[in-house]
């Protein structure tokens, strides 16, 4: 019996450079900023109070907020975790606060990344006007570094709901909904949240932002492409810290019967028009 | 009035008939139809031939259009010489190398050489194109014109094209619903602007960009979208520097009896509205 897992509910990423990455967020990526607690900064997108955090500290403090059904879920939680050797324990109070959560659990995958398991993410009452028309119409999902994908699919797939619906190498796409994935693993020498998608209207928004961000000096790292296990049209590009940003549109869901496919490392298995990226270690399978 | 049903071929000279027709093939994905001493002829639908390069000069250059019959043919011609506009009687053997029953030629005012054909043959094997792109067929054409206005007026009074939309003076102009079969560009002499292959999806324009870039095929412009029509475009440099176009999506012009033309300022944006650089190019292309 595995827990199951709702959404991804949140990122926080935690940098030194706060005041560039608000910008970056705002005329960049389009987001709306909401209000937060102490010096956090925080970005929403859709109808969930926020998506994006930034907040001062190390890197090492990223963190995926993952949205348990309900506070019945948290107890059974704990104790999959811990029978299953991942640390866990309660978010504190002010976690919580800071976190627009009403409860939660700290915990690792095996890599080491954080995942708070949360309860109750708070909505956000007054609907999304973006800065920017960027056309965003939502929040897709992440891309994480694993050091280990075999133990940390124990994680994400013998503890947490998700399934894996296909595999390029060792990179792994989960799962939650209908949705082609909405985590996706990628085999890496670090732990880390390697991206995070925002869903667009169309190939029309995805061309323009391609443009839009290139004029600026945004670097785009892969793309515009067309994502071959998921079908998403898709365009990477980095953020002031670490992090790749993508837009993305027409990912197709998994029916239901489909079994995993395994797909060669070669660069048309991560996209099938012919975009390459070579910068980004993870993506640039001729590495792997 | 000229009753032109449907754009029917481009007659293209060239110096290298064999790194013409490596380019038409492997880069634009066309099918040898047939091939003469002189000439290749490609196909890109259901037609025999939708573009032939012959040995020549690059400024040897003509574009077809289908016309109802020989009755038609010498009405047009009447009407042609009656505005002052010399008129050739295709031979025989100029005929055959056309695949066409009969055809006049003239010049429009501009100095394009303009062909207007009765029964051109089309083909029993269907199109097999030479690289997966997606081609459905030869759409369209740019002509280079040293005054739009009065062009404008020969294309729709004369003959029966209709003004879809305008960027500044520039005409887009329609023979049948598609949006766009003639499209005027500004330039100091006359000439085929850009050649225009229709392909299935978004995703072929997208996979064309990666596959040209790749073979070091100049991209002149896009992957953009036309605000006018709608397609999604991209512009690319072929033999002899000519301009080639695929693209998706070009509109149809469904309510003809009311369609009233929109005018779009001479910007950039006005031609791609997704935003892409210029590829170093003197004219705009449409």
């Amino acid at each position: 019996m595995t827990i199951p897992i709702i959404q991804v509910s949140y990122v926080r990423l935690p940098t030194q450079k706060i005041e560039e990455s608000a910008r970056f967020a705002t005329d960049m990526l389009g987001l709306q900023r909401n209000n937060a607690i102490g010096s956090d900064v925080m970005f929403r997108c859709d109808n969930f109070y926020h998506r994006i955090c930034f907040a001062a500290g190390p890197q090492e403090h990223q963190t995926i907020g993952i949205e348990l059904p309900d506070e019945s879920h948290v107890e059974p939680a704990r104790a999959a975790l811990k029978a299953a050797g991942f640390p866990v324990r309660d978010a504190t109070e002010d976690e919580c606060k800071r976190r627009f959560i009403r409860q939660g659990l700290v915990t690792q995958d095996a890599s080491g990344n954080v995942v708070d398991l949360v309860v109750r993410p708070s909505a956000a009452g007054r609907r999304y006007f973006p800065p920017r028309d960027a056309g965003i119409t939502g929040f897709q999902g992440i891309a994480v570094r694993s050091t280990d994908v075999a133990k940390d699919l124990v994680f994400w797939t013998n503890v947490l709901g998700a399934k894996i619906s296909d595999r390029v190498g060792d990179i792994t796409y989960l799962r939650i909904d209908d949705r082609h994935h909405r985590i996706a693993l990628y085999p890496s020498n670090r732990k880390g949240i390697l991206e995070v998608a925002f869903d667009v209207e169309s190939l029309d928004c995805i061309m323009q932002s391609n443009y839009f961000l290139r004029e600026r000096q945004v670097k785009v790292v892969h793309g515009p492409g067309r994502e071959t296990a998921s079908h998403q049209i898709f365009v990477r590009f980095q953020g002031p810290d670490d992090c790749l940003f993508a837009y993305v549109c027409e990912m197709q869901d998994v029916k239901p019967g489909d079994r995993p496919r395994q797909f060669n490392t070669k660069p048309e298995s991560l996209c099938v028009w012919g975009s390459e990226c070579t910068d980004v270690p993870e993506l640039a399978l001729s590495s792997l | 009035m000229i009753e032109l049903k449907e754009i029917s071929y481009v007659r293209l000279g060239t110096p290298d008939l064999k790194m013409a027709e490596d380019f038409a093939t492997a880069i634009l994905g066309l099918e040898v139809g047939d091939r003469s001493k002189k000439s290749v002829y490609f196909r890109s639908d259901d037609k025999a031939h939708t573009l032939c390069y012959t040995e020549g000069s690059p400024e040897d250059q003509a574009v077809g259009f289908e016309i109802d019959s020989e009755e038609d043919l010498q009405a047009a011609a009447s009407t042609l010489e009656a505005l002052g506009h010399p008129v050739h009687l295709g031979t025989p053997s100029e005929c055959s190398a056309r695949m066409v029953k009969a055809f006049i030629g003239f010049k429009d005012p501009t100095g394009n050489s303009i062909e207007l054909v009765v029964r051109p043959a089309r083909s029993g094997k269907r199109y097999y194109p030479t690289r997966d792109i997606g081609i459905t067929g030869f759409s369209h054409c740019g002509l280079f014109t040293t005054d739009p206005v009065r062009d404008e007026k020969f294309w729709t009074q004369v003959c029966n094209a209709r003004v879809s939309d305008r960027i500044g003076d520039i005409a887009l102009m329609r023979i049948h619903e598609i949006h766009h079969t003639i499209a005027l560009a500004p330039g100091a002499k006359p000439g085929v602007q850009h050649i225009n292959h229709q392909v299935k999806t978004n995703d072929d324009v997208l996979a064309a960009y990666y596959f040209l870039t790749d073979k070091h095929v100049p991209i002149m412009f896009g992957p953009g979208r036309h605000p006018t029509s709608g397609a999604r475009f991209l512009y690319y440099t072929g033999p002899d520097g000519m301009l080639y176009e695929y693209s998706v999506g070009v509109d149809a012009i469904e309510d003809e009896a009311t369609h009233r033309p929109r005018s779009f300022a001479f910007e950039p944006s006005s031609i791609d509205m997704w935003g892409s650089p210029r590829g170093g190019i003197a004219n705009a292309p449409q």
